[in-house]
């Protein structure tokens, strides 16, 4: 069967401690390279590191990436996501983020832009399967859309990132 | 979202990500300044505050919690956990992601400067399958890392895997 998800893991859900890492390691390549350095970071891992994600998605369309949505989420402790595929568009209703979520519960300082990786990392990755993703909203909830490029679609206005 | 469901696949890959931008003394700074120093906040302040019972109280819920096979051994001058199977070394081999030369350096490579400022020394070996021993003790003991099977029937030197990987020893790090 094809799965979903690209790698295979011995337990149902991620450990949510690992959010800890994952918004220091935000900072720091901040703290190295600058604002710049940290978006070229993000657009890298989902160019090179999501490649598996992307391949399926470009092979499956929207349906592809729903059902990734959906087995990933299914796979982050806390999350309240609800993935809507309409025809060729894929729509993410973040009603609760577990990123953010357990690093608030455990009162751990939050980049202002923590919320833009989700834009970068994911846009980049759906422009390798013909697609483009935008956001709205952030800091524990929002609304990402992912949908088929044209070349022609306004670009992401990352004013409409809520910052953290 | 970057997500904690396959962490150690995208942490492995940052490795090499930085090694590209700045070489090994970035990696090494990563690990050292954003891993032990902000990530594992939690960590530094459990063992530097309680010493081996704050190395059993971050252990036994990070361990439990990332689904390790491990044995924590705990004696009257040293702290010592067999790893029998590293649930995130585990989770690269079964999914064939190496991107970086030597994802086990990492633990060194937080955890070493941690037990230093926290007046701990370190004895460790991993055998880069998934398998390691680490034993904890203050500062200036005189005593010796344990023989093979010394410590605790569970040692993990004693299992027939232990040999199959190259070996990698650290005696009286920190």
């Amino acid at each position: 069967m094809d799965s979903p998800l690209p790698y295979r893991d011995t337990k149902p859900q991620g450990a949510a401690d690992f959010y800890f890492a994952i918004n220091a390691t935000f900072d720091f390549v901040r703290r190295q390279y600058g604002a710049e350095g940290l978006v070229r970071y993000w657009e890298d891992l989902g160019r090179n590191y999501m490649l598996p994600v992307w391949q399926r998605w470009r092979r499956l369309g929207a349906e592809g990436i729903a059902t990734y949505w959906r087995a990933f989420f299914d796979a982050e402790p806390g999350s309240e996501v609800e993935v809507i595929q309409e025809e060729a568009q894929v729509r993410l209703e973040v009603r609760r983020c577990p990123a953010i979520a357990h690093l608030r519960k455990h009162g751990r300082t939050i980049g202002a832009d923590f919320c833009r990786h989700c834009y970068h990392i994911s846009h980049a990755a759906a422009q390798q399967a013909g697609y483009a993703m935008r956001l709205k909203g952030g800091n524990g909830s929002c609304t990402q859309t992912f949908f088929p490029a044209t070349g022609a679609e306004a670009p992401q206005d990352l004013n409409a990132i809520t910052p953290c | 979202m970057l997500g904690c469901y396959d962490f150690c696949g995208h942490y492995e890959w940052t490795f090499e990500w930085l090694r590209q931008q700045g070489g090994e003394p970035m990696v090494r700074r990563y690990w050292e300044e954003c891993i032990y120093r902000v990530s594992q906040h939690h960590a530094t302040e459990l063992i530097h505050t309680l010493g081996f019972d704050g190395m059993a109280k971050y252990w036994d819920h990070t361990l439990a919690e990332e689904g390790a096979a491990f044995i924590a051994t705990r004696g009257p001058r040293v702290f010592r956990i067999d790893m029998t199977g590293c649930p995130s070394k585990g989770f690269l081999i079964e999914n064939g992601l190496e991107q970086y030369h030597d994802y086990c350096d990492h633990c060194i490579g937080w955890i070493g400067p941690l037990m230093k400022e926290g007046g701990f020394v370190i004895d460790h070996e991993h055998n880069h399958r998934g398998q390691c021993w680490w034993e904890f003790r203050e500062a200036g003991s005189a005593e010796p890392p344990s023989e093979p099977g010394a410590a605790t029937p569970d040692d993990v030197r004693l299992s027939d895997d232990w040999p199959k990987g190259p070996i990698q020893r650290f005696e009286r790090e920190s």
